[in-house]
């Protein structure tokens, strides 16, 4: 099925930003943002926004062929906990499958997520890349 | 008679052996089963049931057909009974059994026909798979492409560093499914494999390998449920004791994430509620991937936590189909194979498969445990 321009439209800061759910009850933080803490169940939450680092927890390289992305393989599907506390998945790019391993620092990157055909809108959202740090950088 | 009492009956089951049947359309294999069950009752064959139940999941988007249900009472003479589909993910037919459970319990109705029906190999396997990733949160989490088998990689992986495991150790769950699987006459996959062959199969999601995951068919499966005691033919009354359903938070938001917070649940009130003896039960259990198979007999208190590799080769009531692994897993129709398996199983016999034991214990997830369900059936003697 072709993806809806107002359907991803109405969600790009979801897409283009981490949005995570603040409980301010239990206090307890969580992915994605929801109108109740997925915990605790109470309604009294605030969205923030990550900054977008974190660290792996777990990973996996992927070989699973799915129609309309098969280009891409294999992939590092990761589970990455951000610096904030709540866990997300993710793809981890930019790295090689020796490099990557369990807390690898992370940052979120605005990538091309897919497009439908070659001339259709190309749509973006966020994957991991290891941290480049002041240090690498200097 | 007060609804409490009322009691509810398999009186009839029917399947065919779980494949990729390029030749039959899904109203063939339904019409298989459902003509079946019709023959093996006496006169007045399915003129007296009340409800049809349709577990599917992919009919919208593999065969463009809504409303299936309706399209199914069509074909199969069976208009013009009410008729509704259950979809729940995996964990479909399961739901279905649940929702006729619960009619004729409430007695709305005395006699639902459930029909578990999926035509998975239509196309692709990679459409399949696009398919499949829908079972998770689309917004989320399918619209990057992440997939059940992703998560299923995590916690195999989890679980060998947590317990110290080796890759082949996690390959007993393979070996003995499709040892099971040979002598059950509707299993997909008939055929043995060896520890090697499992971890030297081509790679899914690492460590996760071919021969973890189980193989996509198409297939149909039926139950004729009823407080009628005058439909049942056999000797021994195969009686629904219970029926349990409860869902889950995804992954990401597990503390633990080899535990199955659903599954936990359903199955402490089955000890809690029915007095299930385990060591007194036949289990089909949704192993759609390895690892799971391990974590749900954790789950259920057969084996310790961390201790399940090693206990495989002495499960003898455990997946005597072949599980999902190996006997197939046909998604909305797999719990309706469950619950006809059983019912064989405790009666004339899954092929020559035969278990003397009181209860029989169905489990079916969707993706990694998120829309579960237990169905708790009792010979009745």
């Amino acid at each position: 099925m072709k993806l809806s321009i107002p359907r991803f439209w109405r969600r790009r800061f979801d897409y283009y930003s981490i949005r995570i759910t603040e409980c301010l009850e239990c206090g307890r933080k969580s992915y994605p943002r929801r109108p109740i803490c997925p915990y605790c169940k109470s309604r009294n939450v605030r969205t923030t926004n990550s900054v977008g680092l974190g660290e792996v927890v777990s990973y996996t390289i992927s070989y699973y062929r799915i129609e309309g992305s098969e280009e891409n393989l294999p992939k590092i599907i990761a589970l990455i906990r951000l610096d904030e506390g709540p866990i997300v998945i993710g793809e981890v790019v930019d790295v090689s499958q020796s490099e990557v391993r369990q807390g690898l620092r992370v940052e979120a990157v605005l990538r091309r997520l897919k497009s439908e055909d070659p001339s259709g809108l190309i749509y973006y959202g966020l994957k991991f890349r290891p941290l480049i740090t002041n240090s690498a950088v200097g | 008679m007060s609804m409490a009492c009322r009691k509810v009956y398999i009186a009839s089951a029917s399947m065919i052996r779980v494949s990729r049947y390029f030749t039959k359309s899904y109203k063939e294999l339904a019409f298989d089963v459902v003509d079946e069950i019709s023959r093996n009752l006496s006169n007045d064959g399915l003129n007296n049931i009340d409800y049809v139940i349709v577990s599917n999941v992919f009919s919208d988007s593999m065969l463009d057909q809504l409303d299936i249900s309706t399209i199914l009472t069509q074909e199969l003479g069976l208009t013009p009974k009410p008729a509704l589909r259950i979809e729940t993910g995996e964990s479909s037919g399961l739901a279905a059994i649940a929702h006729a459970y619960a009619l004729i319990k409430s007695g709305l109705a005395s006699s639902v026909l459930v029909i578990g029906v999926e035509k998975s190999s239509e196309y692709p396997t990679t459409a399949i798979n696009k398919h499949l990733t829908k079972l998770l949160d689309y917004e989320v989490e399918s619209i990057y492409d992440f997939a059940l088998v992703n998560e299923a990689a995590f916690l195999m992986k989890e679980y060998m560093e947590r317990y110290r495991y080796s890759r082949e150790d996690l390959s007993s769950w393979s070996v003995k499914m499709h040892s099971n699987a040979v002598r059950n006459p509707y299993a997909q996959l008939k055929f043995t494999v060896t520890k090697e062959q499992v971890v030297n199969s081509q790679v899914l999601s690492d460590p996760l390998r071919l021969l973890d995951s189980f193989p996509i068919g198409d297939g149909a499966a039926a139950i004729l449920l009823t407080s009628n005691d005058g439909l049942i033919s056999n000797s021994d009354y195969v009686e629904i004791e219970a029926v349990f359903q409860a869902t889950a938070l995804p992954l990401n938001l597990r503390d633990n994430i080899l535990e199955l917070p659903a599954t936990k649940l359903l199955f402490s009130r089955l000890v809690k509620e029915c007095k299930v003896d385990i060591n007194d039960a036949v289990l089909e259990i949704h192993d759609s991937y390895s690892i799971l198979g391990y974590l749900i007999i954790e789950e259920l208190g057969l084996v310790r936590r961390g201790k399940a590799p090693e206990v495989i080769n002495d499960l003898n009531n455990v997946n005597l189909s072949g599980g999902l692994k190996a006997r197939g897993h046909p998604i909305g129709a797999t719990g309706v194979y469950q619950v006809a398996e059983i019912f064989k199983i405790l009666t004339e016999g899954l092929g020559d498969v035969r278990r003397n034991v009181t209860w029989g214990l169905a489990h079916s997830m969707s993706a990694l445990d998120l829309n579960s369900a237990v169905v708790v059936v009792r010979r009745c003697r």
